[in-house]
């Protein structure tokens, strides 16, 4: 009884409300704004093309445009043949790039050479990776053999220079060769 | 009824005729925002912002046909923007003199026809809890009298969505009525 009822008053609101249409009062009023406000806006976006016209409309013109587009036109070209030449460039010299250990200078090694020693006596002395050692360790090691081969190059050069005393350190090596027991 | 020709008129940047338009399209804009908002002020701004905008995008309809349906969902979108602005109200206050205003509306043998302030007093109070959906469901679909398809279209749901978000004004304003009168 009251759902009917609740229902019944439901629908006379909706059916007052639905009789009862807003009254637009003045409505040349909201025409007349609404008018204005678009040669308003118009105005102003008049202004706005004008001056964007006065900056850019010189692109307009017909032998500039066609000049524009022969200017981009050429930029592309050499740009394309730049890209293709550096690229050519590059691919011979990554085919030039042979590196031997004899070419790293002791003493004058820089820190790229460094590195790439670094790289090869890694690269040789783990292939099964049993050894393992820092960096630092081998930079160590490095350091040591540089040292080593400034300060023996003299004695080296002696030893070079007296055949008797060559074959005397041969011989001494080669029997120190026999007593090392094999690995 | 706007005839076609004036539409096609407008597109082509003809505003003379485009005050013929507005003439035309502002009352059944303002009907609706009017019934969404609760406010006349309010839903004067709506429909000029509203005829602004149609003059603006007019070029983007499809065909004149099609002009009636596009119209109505931009003033429905300007009002959904409106109320998502307004500060929605959580509680529905008691309004003493609008709820003896339905009151002596129901009680009353005919219908009678409500002033501009009665009747936004009355949309106010019935619909201030709807979301901004169903508030527009229930203007198009039990004040307007527009069918489902319609509505569908100028909200851009589904015609599920419509029926749902009808379901619930009715629900929401049915227990409003229950609990106050």
């Amino acid at each position: 009884m009251k759902m009917t009822s609740e229902n019944d008053g439901y629908k006379k609101i909706v059916e007052i409300l639905r009789n009862s249409k807003p009254d637009l009062i003045r409505p040349e009023e909201i025409g007349n704004e609404v008018i204005n406000k678009i040669q308003r806006e118009n105005q102003k976006s008049s202004g706005l093309s004008e001056f964007i016209e006065s900056l850019f409309g010189w692109v307009y013109v017909g032998w500039v445009r066609r000049s524009l587009v022969g200017a981009a036109v050429i930029l592309i070209a050499v740009f394309v043949y730049q890209q293709a030449f550096i690229f050519k460039q590059v691919k011979n010299i990554s085919k030039q790039v042979v590196i031997t250990g004899n070419e790293t200078a002791p003493g004058s090694s820089s820190a790229l050479d460094k590195r790439l020693t670094l790289y090869k006596i890694s690269s040789r002395l783990s292939p099964g990776g049993e050894i393992k050692f820092s960096e630092s360790q081998l930079e160590e090691l490095l350091d040591s053999y540089y040292d080593l081969q400034v300060k023996y190059k003299d004695l080296l050069r002696i030893i070079e220079e007296d055949p008797e005393m060559k074959n005397y350190i041969e011989n001494k090596l080669n029997q120190e060769k026999k007593y090392k027991p094999d690995i | 009824m706007i005839e076609k020709e004036l539409i096609e008129e407008c597109r082509k940047g003809d505003l003379r005729n485009f005050r013929k338009v507005v003439e035309k399209t502002t009352p059944m804009i303002f009907s609706i925002a009017f019934r969404m908002l609760g406010d006349e002020d309010t839903a004067r701004d709506i429909v000029q912002d509203t005829m602004v905008t149609i003059w603006q995008k007019l070029s983007r309809i499809k065909t004149a046909d099609s002009y009636k349906t596009w119209a109505y969902r931009v003033a429905v979108n300007k009002c959904y923007d409106h109320l998502r602005k307004q500060k929605r109200q959580k509680e529905n206050r008691y309004d003493d003199q609008a709820w003896a205003i339905i009151s002596n509306h129901i009680s009353e043998e005919g219908i009678t026809e409500l002033e501009n302030k009665e009747n936004a007093q009355i949309i106010n109070l019935l619909t201030n809890k709807l979301s901004p959906k169903q508030k527009a469901v229930f203007v198009l679909s039990e004040l307007e009298e527009m069918p489902a398809n319609e509505i569908a279209e100028i909200t851009s749901m589904t015609r599920s969505a419509v029926k749902a978000n009808l379901y619930y004004a009715r629900k929401n304003i049915e227990s409003l009525l229950q609990k106050y009168l």
